[in-house]
């Protein structure tokens, strides 16, 4: 007896809701005879940094398309973390993003674990052709293209202005320079990097192997080329400076924002750091504002210096169910409109020409020339999916060559035999 | 009237639970160990024998890593019950605003673990972290905390101590509390003073406790991952890094998952050795006493 109210009521809800669905059904009908599709969404992942800096030309493109749309996830900042992240989706299976920002260094191993959709099908085979020819460098691996960079940074090395003539013609100058400021008190440090064990340490190491004339990794062997002369000489001058105290020996667990952080405070001569470093030590009031220079990074007397190219790209995660909607958006977001708003808003450096000859750009960017003298001479990092493994080993022998008194030879030969053991265990060959 | 099936039934629940949560995932980790899957397979599970096993046995860093995760550990969690005991102490003994400062010993406890991590980070950094500011306002040299890998490796037992000692010292509270009030009366009107209260009456009455919070904290540490990551990243030269660590590296970092599999196991069985010795010293311990 209870129940009855109860099912009487809902019995009148039902009979209610049948001709309230039937006159929605109706309708429709009758106001759209051919339904507008629902607009397709693009999933990306990106760090946080890119979805602040990228925020102006999203906004962009879902206003310009009704039938794309584009919904940003903002990752971590740190770029590892962001792998991991990106890791752990796609390794469920059915990522949750179609688009992925990534860094340089992922691309080799995402595209062996078969987690990229090549992007000449979509794009075309000439996607990259037009950009400037080094920005190029890490987007393939194997024979295809499996991201398309939306900035061509590379590491660049910023000096006081008010404390010096001019920059450094190389590494021995610039080290008698940072030690004649420290000697007249005039800066407590001469010259600040990334010495964390991290990816950045693999990065100044790189650069540091090639100032010298050495290189980390034999294109042609498939093996790294720790054991030369040059790498020796290349990592004790690394190592001398935290040891007769140009470099802190705080160095050891800094990262690029760590040393930053030291450099902006005044009490240093030379930083080694990423382009985005350059709006930041800009800043109207800071202890060195307008007291700051930025030139490529210089190489040792005799030999050619060179930043590590750092760019990002966008891929296409595979699985995607749109991987057309999703292209449009590559080419929208790696476009010479958005780069140029990431010149203007960011200080990234661009991939197309057009805005390194572009003259008003030029002017009020005058960071964009100097870019592009250091896109010349960028350094890459091995292309190969076992790179992870072989930076870390890196980054573990230099880090401990910085931390204690490991001799240099030592460090560079455990790295070497370390390296080989891995390239040898995995069967891996160099290149594909 | 209880009989060993109808215990059964009632018990199914929780263990198809446990075998769900503990279980499963260790019978597939086993059998992930004894496959390849990384980028070379093409991370698909391909049968290897034990060559993962046989890696891990001439696998240098994991032996390393294993001692450096068993000192931290052996070391926080020392400390941590010697300084939890004592706060528990002192938590124990009647005062005003005893529930204050019981709330307050658990902040850092209750604080997130890479919150915290990040925050010792910036504290310990040289030279603008509080400390170094400390040290040099008194005209001494800053101190590299983070960057050579005897102050590294004492920082992140620093660290681990501040945020975990409050957790062992509520254990053990509660065993004090628990600990009827004529028992300590009783001996203290013979005369006993505190030293002989601790070591006649609680420490004896605790010790379910102590193996309480040790097994908890003994896990915990022997899994330790996000203070070592955020704080240290393994470094300097990997003097930090510790089994989950690396188990991570090769499963995150290098996609090696059948390796990954095996180090997590092996720290597995570590621990759980670890476990069942310090099980048996209580056992031997309060036999003797008995």
């Amino acid at each position: 007896m209870s129940l009855m109210p109860s099912r009487r009521r809902f019995l009148r809800l039902l009979l209610s809701a049948v001709p309230a669905s039937s006159t929605l059904m109706t309708r429709q009908g009758r106001a759209s005879p051919a339904p507008s599709p629902q607009p397709e969404t693009v999933r990306l992942l990106m760090p946080a940094p890119f979805v602040d800096a990228l925020a102006p030309a999203v906004a962009r493109f879902n206003r310009a398309h009704g039938d794309v749309q584009i919904a940003v996830t903002r990752g971590p900042l740190d770029t590892e973390a962001l792998s991991d992240l990106a890791s752990g989706s796609l390794l469920l299976g059915a990522s949750a993003f179609d688009l992925l920002l990534m860094d340089i260094s992922w691309t080799a191993r995402y595209a062996a674990a078969g987690w990229l959709v090549p992007l000449e099908p979509l794009l075309g085979e000439e996607a990259m052709a037009q950009m400037v020819p080094e920005a190029r460098l890490g987007n393939a691996f194997g024979d295809h293209i499996w991201r398309l960079p939306l900035s061509g940074d590379t590491a660049l090395l910023y000096w006081r202005t008010d404390l010096l003539p001019h920059p450094p013609r190389n590494l021995q100058e610039m080290e008698a320079m940072a030690r004649d400021l420290q000697r007249r008190g005039r800066v407590r440090w001469g010259y600040v990097w990334q010495g964390r064990q991290y990816e950045g340490l693999s990065c100044v190491v790189l650069e540091m192997l090639h100032a010298f004339g050495g290189r980390w990794w034999n294109h042609v062997s498939g093996r790294t080329d720790l054991l030369s002369p040059r790498a020796l000489e290349a990592c004790a001058w690394l190592a001398n400076l935290v040891r007769t105290g140009v470099s802190p020996p705080g160095v050891a667990n800094f990262a690029e924002n760590d040393a930053l952080q030291l450099f902006s405070s005044g009490e240093v001569a030379f930083l080694r750091n990423w382009p985005y470093a350059w709006g930041l030590l800009a800043r109207e009031g800071g202890p060195v504002s307008g007291r700051v220079g930025v030139t490529p990074l210089v190489g040792a007397d005799g030999w050619a210096g060179g930043g590590t190219l750092g760019t990002w790209g966008l891929s296409l995660l595979a699985g995607s169910p749109r991987p057309q909607a999703a292209a449009r958006v590559i080419r929208w977001l790696t476009g010479v409109e958005t780069q140029r708003e990431l010149v203007v808003s960011q200080g990234y450096a661009p991939t197309w020409p057009s805005l390194y000859a572009d003259a008003d750009l030029r002017a009020a960017h005058p960071l964009l020339d100097i870019q592009r003298r250091a896109l010349r001479t960028a350094l890459v990092r091995p292309i190969t999916p076992l790179y992870a493994q072989l930076s870390d080993v890196l980054q573990r022998q230099i880090n401990g060559l910085l931390t204690s008194d490991l001799p240099p030879e030592l460090a560079l030969a455990r790295a070497q035999e370390q390296s080989d053991l891995i390239l040898r265990a995995t069967g891996a060959r160099a290149t594909p | 009237m209880t009989t060993p099936w109808f215990s059964l039934v009632l018990m199914a629940p929780a263990l198809l639970l446990m075998a769900l949560l503990f279980v499963w995932p260790w019978l597939r980790y086993g059998w992930l160990s004894l496959h390849a899957s990384s980028l070379l397979t093409g991370l698909s599970v391909v049968p290897n024998g034990g060559a993962n096993w046989s890696r891990l046995a001439r696998d240098g860093r994991f032996w390393v890593d294993a001692l450096q995760t068993l000192r931290f550990a052996g070391v926080s969690v020392l400390l941590e019950l010697g300084l939890g005991l004592l706060m528990a102490l002192v938590l124990h003994r009647p005062s005003r605003g005893r529930g204050w400062l019981r709330a307050l010993v658990l902040i850092p406890w209750a604080l997130p673990g890479p919150v915290m991590a990040l925050g010792w980070r910036w504290i310990l950094n040289d030279p603008y972290g509080p400390i170094n500011a400390l040290i040099q306002r008194m005209g001494w040299p800053t101190v590299a905390f983070l960057a050579t890998p005897s102050t590294t490796w004492f920082s992140t037992v620093v660290v681990d101590v501040w945020k975990t000692a409050p957790f062992v010292a509520i254990v053990l509270l509660a065993g004090l509390q628990s600990i009827p009030r004529d028992l300590e009366e009783a001996l203290r009107l013979e005369g006993a003073g505190p030293w002989t209260l601790l070591r006649r009456l609680q420490w004896p009455l605790l010790a379910p406790y102590v193996t309480l919070a040790v097994l908890f904290r003994l896990a915990q540490a022997m899994g330790v991952f996000d203070l070592i990551q955020l704080l240290t990243g393994g470094g300097p030269a990997g003097s930090t890094e510790s089994l989950a660590l690396y188990a991570y590296l090769q499963a995150m970092r290098f996609l090696d998952f059948g390796y990954s599999a095996t180090v997590m196991l092996a720290s597995f069985f570590l621990m759980a050795s670890l476990a069942l010795l310090w099980l048996g010293w209580m056992r031997w311990q309060g036999a003797r006493t008995r």
